[in-house]
């Protein structure tokens, strides 16, 4: 932060020693959910972005950076959505600490940009104004300006600029609109002394809170961030964790609030009283409307979207149409990856000699990694309807619909999201579930999100539908494939329901807080932010597939490989091949859990894919392809084989539909996926309490996985479906 | 730097004397001042947050099991455990 006492002419200003001149700039980004705050983000960062966590915590952390127009280097961090620093939640928490430079790393910001929407100044001016009394230098983004303007408002900005003290940069982020002029205020705000609040507190009630401010500021806060924390401190009546080592706060706090009782002020409503009664008298002198405001878009949609009976229909519909899509439309994508995947293997095996070397490369690398990209496409797919939902304002919708059936089974609409990502991936829902301020809520959603289908399911159920379902058309546009692909789907989610509601009402229970949601107004999603986060998905993803499942396929091909067999040479080429297997490592293992998957009706050669795919269950497709030696860059070759193959020991086929749809069931219960496990562990508290969380997770899945498959396999066996 | 006018705050008995109701015994389509808001501290500072706070004005949209509600021009949904605790006073019972 620079503060300059005596405020230098512009050509006086390139003389100044700068100290901090040659580290990057830091910015921290914050704002209100919805206002576009990340479209911004990623409309000033691109795809150079850095994603993780903040220390100690488990809300995801954001960075990105680029050149300003002076050449400087500016670093972006992207806080968590907010609505106040007065929230208390994770998230909210965080972002104060950042802003206050009293997080675990220590990251201080040298500008803060704070992007409201320009169409709802009222309330997103609230965080505004908190921020501004910080002691760091802010820059206002009036984002989301077309919109304002199309509604018919007329923002006076640089009458604002004068009411808040601050640079205001009007933008449109989502089509980079004003994404200049507000790098060059950033840059230029960093020399600008820190604003610091606008208004005055009314006299008797600022006599009650002098001494509270003088309590913080003895701690180390600036004098206009004590006076900050103070109206916060007296709205929330808690002291967060940036704060517990204040001396006396407690009582300082107490002190003020019966100050504050006896002058006829109600303490905890104090700061949003002031705050927004010099809220509205800067809208009165700022925002006028040019016309009247038009019949509303989003009201319009919403007599539908959120009807009792239309309502749940469309959700239902939606629905049903990305999963037909994941489906359907990714198939020429994935025909397209196998053909390149095959041709490049192909290529690779002729110029290599005969020999283990080409096997591992052909058999192993290709094979494993490729089983894996060709799912690429689905995923893809799958983000950018989630992403549709979300940036469009929908998914707060689906939230509200949810919430009577999510509160049946204990739990609030908040848990939809997460659980609603959960359908692509746990990993984000397990992370999305930090929008949740209750933490038995919380944990019961972690425990749950994994039974709901993510994406790495996905080639399992496809392999297994598209060798066992016939594609025959039920109704016009769904065939019996997609609808076993949705009963899949349902299943999980349907089981992680019932699952949440044993939770909450035996280890995890509580209270279901009540729902408090926002429902933006309807918005065309940005195709670029769009495509920034789908793109990020996807190289997670491939992330994986390149280190994990690499590692994983190499050694699984050396575990199929070795020792070497004496093999009888005479026989035909597949029953060569499964000598070899046989007596392999991994053949040896599988027959090793034969009796444990025997009840299910499976083999020893399905025991050795579960086995190899419990780091990761996508694997269970590549081990299928070593096993069978068929690789899968030709999945047309391994249905087949699938649907030939015997079972050694009944003789029998060793893939009915019965065991093929037992199969699938298992792979809908069981956790089998390395970062979910890591992920729990870490979002359910770390540490020993993290692991036991993780643990139980673990167990009850497995144990859910091996009782469903079992009981349909024994179940349809006695009813007459073994065949 | 402004001055700000604080609304006069009223004692419990002046407020009484208005007619005031429960936020969920509102049918859509009412507007509504809210009076007091009854819930534990951090759903409290939640509301607050967005906007919802004592003297806000706010318009029912639709009143099922949750509300749903226009605040300064935002639309948020409210679950009914919520709902029941907040004291309003409809503006067509204020004369």
């Amino acid at each position: 932060m620079s503060t300059l006492q005596n405020p230098l002419s512009p050509d006086d200003s390139a003389t100044i020693p700068q100290p901090a001149g040659h580290r990057a700039l830091r910015v921290a980004i914050i704002g209100n959910p919805n206002t576009g705050k990340t479209t911004l983000f990623n409309a000033l960062t691109g795809l150079r972005q850095r994603v993780g966590n903040f220390a100690g915590v488990t809300v995801e952390r954001v960075e990105g950076g680029f050149k300003g127009p002076d050449g400087r280097r500016v670093t972006v961090l992207d806080l968590p959505g907010s609505y106040s620093l007065s929230a208390g939640s994770p998230d909210e928490q965080v972002a104060l600490e950042v802003l206050l430079g009293r997080d675990a790393d220590r990251w201080r910001p040298d500008v803060v940009l704070v992007v409201v929407d320009a169409a709802h100044l009222e309330r997103n001016l609230f965080l505004a104004s908190q921020v501004i009394e910080l002691g760091v230098p802010v820059v206002i983004a009036l984002n989301q300006f077309d919109v304002a303007e199309a509604e018919g408002l007329r923002i006076d900005v640089p009458e604002l600029i004068h009411e808040m003290g601050v640079p205001i940069v009007p933008t449109v982020a989502k089509r980079g609109e004003g994404l200049e002029p507000l790098k060059k205020a950033l840059i230029i705000a960093a020399e600008l002394p820190a604003p610091s609040r606008q208004f005055a507190i009314p006299e008797p009630a600022q006599g009650g809170l002098s001494p509270l401010e003088a309590c913080l500021v003895a701690d180390g806060l600036s004098a206009t961030a004590a006076r900050m924390e103070a109206l916060r401190l007296l709205g929330m009546q808690r002291v967060g964790p940036h704060l517990d080592r204040v001396p006396g706060l407690a009582e300082a706090i107490q002190t003020a609030s019966d100050e504050l009782r006896s002058v006829g002020f109600v303490p905890t409503r104090l700061e949003s009283e002031v705050r927004y009664a010099w809220i509205a008298q800067v809208i009165e002198r700022t925002v006028s409307r040019a016309r009247p405001a038009d019949s509303n878009v989003s009201d319009r949609i919403d007599r539908f979207a959120l009807h009792r009976v239309w309502g749940p229909l469309i959700f239902l519909v939606l629905m049903v149409v990305v999963f037909q899509a994941v489906f359907s439309w990714a198939t020429p994508l994935m025909d397209g990856i196998e053909a390149v995947i095959a041709s490049a293997g192909r290529a690779v095996g002729t110029v290599l000699p005969e020999g283990d070397l080409r096997s591992l490369i052909v058999d192993g690398v290709f094979a494993g990694v490729g089983s894996v990209l060709v799912f690429l496409p689905q995923i893809a797919i799958l983000f950018a309807f989630i992403g549709v939902l979300e940036h469009s304002g929908y998914m707060a919708r689906a939230a509200f619909l949810m919430d009577r059936i999510m509160r049946r089974v204990g739990l609030h609409g908040k848990s939809f999201i997460p659980m609603l990502s959960g359908y692509a991936c746990a990993v984000p829902g397990i992370m999305a579930t930090r929008t949740i301020e209750d933490p038995k809520d919380r944990l019961a959603t972690i425990m749950v999100v994994p039974l709901m289908s993510c994406s790495a399911r996905l080639p399992v159920y496809t392999l297994l539908i598209g060798a066992f379902v016939p594609a025959t058309s039920i109704v016009p546009g769904l065939t019996l494939q997609g609808a076993t692909m949705l009963i899949m789907y349902l299943l999980g989610t349907v089981v992680a329901l019932a699952v949440a509601a044993i939770f909450k009402r035996t280890l995890l229970k509580g209270p279901v807080r009540p729902m408090i949601l926002e429902l933006p107004p309807y918005r065309l999603p940005s195709l670029k932010s769009l495509g920034v986060s789908v793109v990020q998905r996807c190289q997670l993803f491939l992330q994986r597939a390149g280190t994990v499942i690499l590692a994983l396929s190499i050694v699984l091909w050396a575990m199929a490989t070795y020792p070497k067999a004496t093999i009888d040479t005479s026989l035909p080429m597949a029953a060569q091949q499964e000598q070899q297997l046989e007596h392999s490592v991994l053949g040896r293992i599988g027959h090793g859990i034969e009796p444990l998957v025997r009840p299910l009706g499976y083999d020893w050669k399905i025991g050795v894919s579960i086995a190899a795919s419990f780091a990761a269950r996508e694997v269970f497709v590549s081990t299928m392809g070593t096993i069978y030696g068929v690789g899968t860059e030709n999945e047309q070759a391994l249905t087949e084989r699938l649907r030939s193959e015997q079972n050694a020991v009944t003789g029998q086929r060793a893939y009915t539909p019965l065991i093929a749809i037992g199969l699938m069931v298992f792979y809908v219960f069981a956790l089998m996926c390395i970062s979910t496990i890591a992920v729990t562990v870490r979002e359910a508290g770390g540490g020993r309490i993290g692991w036991q969380w993780a643990g139980l997770q673990f167990a009850y899945m497995l144990v859910l996985a091996w009782g469903s498959a079992w009981l349909v396999y024994a179940g349809g066996t006695a009813l007459g479906f073994g065949g | 730097m402004t001055s700000i006018q604080l609304p006069t705050l009223q004692s419990p008995s002046t407020a009484a004397a208005r007619t005031t109701c429960a936020l969920n015994a509102c049918p859509a389509g009412t507007r509504v001042t809210v009076v007091d808001i009854e819930c534990s501290g951090d759903e409290a500072c939640r509301l607050r947050s967005l906007g919802f706070c004592e003297g806000t004005s706010v318009n029912v949209i639709d009143a099922r099991d949750a509300m749903l509600l226009e605040v300064r021009g935002t639309r948020i949904a409210l679950g009914s455990a919520l709902t029941a605790g907040i004291t309003v006073r409809p503006a067509n019972a204020r004369a």
